[in-house]
């Protein structure tokens, strides 16, 4: 889990930068158009990989080893 | 009417030799979008599929073998190369020949698989997909006797004939028969109840966008207006 | 303003506007069910509660697909956005987003190993026959107006008058599209029906089905500005909000009264509407 959040802050950070560029700078239309396409949905998607709620350790092996049967 | 009606905005042409590759917005998102997804499918693993079994209460999972799991990546980036092409290849020819290296791949990546019904499946898909590759390449051809070209490019300037027409419902039924997509043939779905996810998808895709693109070719060659 | 900021200010509002509307059309449903129903913000605070939960990446999934798909679906109906409010660009592109919305929802079906979604992967090879009526709009207007840009669309219709009046069989493929596109109960979504628990969103739980669940947002938004633009013409935001409160009560209201079909029953339903609509349409314009 903690490889998933070191992941997820720093394609966040980048995602950001990457919106932030294209807000400011106002780059060609197909920059803004790569930009938005690549990185709104990255942004949003690491930010909620981030936020979030984290169970507890040593229930992690059983939620990934059988999450759809229920037992 | 010329090919910005249709696309989007020209962004440019990329010349081979005979075979003129055109870029509009359209043909490029689609383009891209079968890229993406094959070098996703090159960088994939493949899921364990689990189904539940008779009589315990244990499940069986079913997964794709090693040599099983290289060959059928192998034959989805081929699917996925190939798709990208045909979305952006400005020459009929290059097109019909591009689709039925899919139609040829789409059976390829499912008849490695050790299930009956799917194979079932994937053997009345390639008896069709062989049938249709007569009026596939009979349209191209057609076309090609009539207006005297194979370029789109030099198509779209080319007023409507009859047979223009003839041939390209020609081409339309090849296509219709070679990507298989419902509802002209809607037993392929049979095809997909296999495991190897990320191979399926590739079939999938690369029937869906290719019908998108023939609708493209058809108005590219019968212009309404 | 920049076109960035504008991007950004159209996807969010795609995304409050279409929570609140599949919120209506569970309002409208369970009203006619005689029942109170829940608040109309309901599938909004659905959305943020799943995305804050925790999701784990089952040890049977396809890996990287499992996710990389849901990200490719937000990234088709930001480029629906992109091509729709903001710059009225082709109409044909969002033919093939439709293909690749079909796309996700194979994958998404398939690439946990779920039983489930299994099921909802094959339904959605088979219903990419609901995609018929589709090019079929497509088509006809074209011939109706001789543009397939939704600008050219707009200003056709400022000239003209609205489309809605003179193919109102194509107007009704494209209510049928919608219909299989739409959240709750809806006859056509067999991809995502009930009865196969939630279809190719069973596995994606957490906050990646909060992610689902925002594009499914902007997917609805998009839909149904889309079928008031080409059908309806240019309307200001009051007009838009309006209609498209009065499209999905509609379609809440279609949702409520017809049963969950059996997929094929579904399909040739659909393609049979989808008929009817070419035939008539064709015939109305060229007769």
């Amino acid at each position: 889990m903690d490889k998933l959040k070191g992941v997820s802050w720093i394609i966040f950070i980048i995602s950001v930068f990457a919106i932030i560029y294209a807000l400011i700078f106002n780059p060609a239309d197909w920059i803004v158009y790569a930009i938005s396409l690549v990185f709104i949905p990255l942004s949003v998607l690491s930010l909620g990989l981030i936020s979030m709620a984290q169970g507890t350790k040593e229930d992690e092996e059983d939620k990934t080893k059988e999450p759809f049967i229920g037992y | 009417m010329d090919l910005t009606t249709l696309g989007g905005q020209l962004l440019g042409i990329i010349p081979l030799g005979d075979i003129v590759l055109y870029v509009t917005t359209f043909n490029l998102f689609m383009s891209v979008a079968a890229l993406v997804f094959t070098v996703l499918i090159a960088m994939s693993r493949t899921e364990k599929q689990v189904e539940a079994q008779f009589g315990t209460l244990n499940d069986r999972e079913k997964k794709v073998s090693k040599d099983e799991f290289k060959i059928r990546r192998f034959l989805s980036i081929i699917c996925g190369i190939a798709t990208a092409g045909a979305m952006i290849t400005g020459d009929l020819f290059n097109f019909t020949l591009f689709v039925t290296l899919i139609g040829i791949v789409n059976i390829g990546i499912v008849s490695a698989v050790k299930e009956v019904d799917v194979l079932d499946s994937a053997f009345q898909y390639g008896i069709i997909a062989m049938l249709a590759t007569l009026p596939l390449f009979g349209g191209a051809a057609l076309i090609l006797g009539t207006t005297g070209t194979l370029s789109m490019l030099e198509i779209v300037n080319i007023p409507t004939t009859a047979m223009m027409l003839f041939g390209s419902i020609l081409l339309f039924i090849g296509v219709a028969g070679e990507s298989g997509v419902a509802p002209f043939f809607a037993t392929k779905a049979e095809m997909f109840r296999t495991a190897g996810s990320p191979f399926l998808v590739i079939i999938h895709l690369s029937s869906l966008l290719v019908i998108v693109r023939a609708i493209e070719i058809l108005l590219i060659i019968n212009k309404p207006f | 303003m920049n076109l960035m900021a504008e991007i950004l200010l159209n996807v969010l509002i795609a995304f409050f506007i279409g929570s609140l509307l599949f919120g209506l059309q569970r309002k409208v449903m369970a009203r006619i069910q005689m029942r109170p129903g829940p608040p109309i913000i309901q599938h909004l605070l659905h959305t943020l509660k799943f995305f804050i939960k925790e999701t784990v990446f089952p040890k049977t999934a396809a890996m990287p697909f499992y996710v990389v798909i849901t990200l490719i679906l937000m990234a088709i109906w930001v480029a629906a956005v992109i091509i729709g409010p903001v710059t009225h660009g082709p109409l044909l592109l969002l033919f093939a987003i439709f293909a690749i919305h079909k796309i996700v929802e194979h994958n998404a079906g398939s690439s946990s190993g779920s039983p489930y979604g299994k099921l909802s992967c094959v339904r959605a090879v088979f219903s990419a026959a609901a995609e018929l009526p589709l090019f079929a709009v497509l088509i006809i207007i074209y011939l109706k107006t001789g543009t397939m840009d939704l600008a050219g669309i707009i200003a056709y219709q400022d000239a003209h008058g609205a489309l809605l009046l003179s193919i109102p069989l194509t107007a009704l493929m494209f209510i049928v599209l919608i219909i299989s596109k739409s959240y709750y109960f809806s006859p056509f979504n067999i991809t995502l029906a009930k009865d196969i628990i939630s279809g190719f969103e069973t596995e994606h739980f957490g906050t990646l089905r909060g992610f689902i669940m925002m594009s499914e947002s902007i997917t609805w938004y998009m839909l149904v500005w889309i079928f008031l633009t080409v059908f309806i013409g240019g309307l200001s935001p009051i007009g838009y909000l309006i209609g498209m409160v009065i499209v999905t009560a509609v379609i809440g209201l279609i949702n409520a009264i017809t049963p969950i079909l059996n997929p094929n029953h579904s399909v040739m339903a659909e393609v049979t509407l989808a008929f009817i609509g070419i035939v008539g349409s064709i015939a109305m314009i060229y007769i």
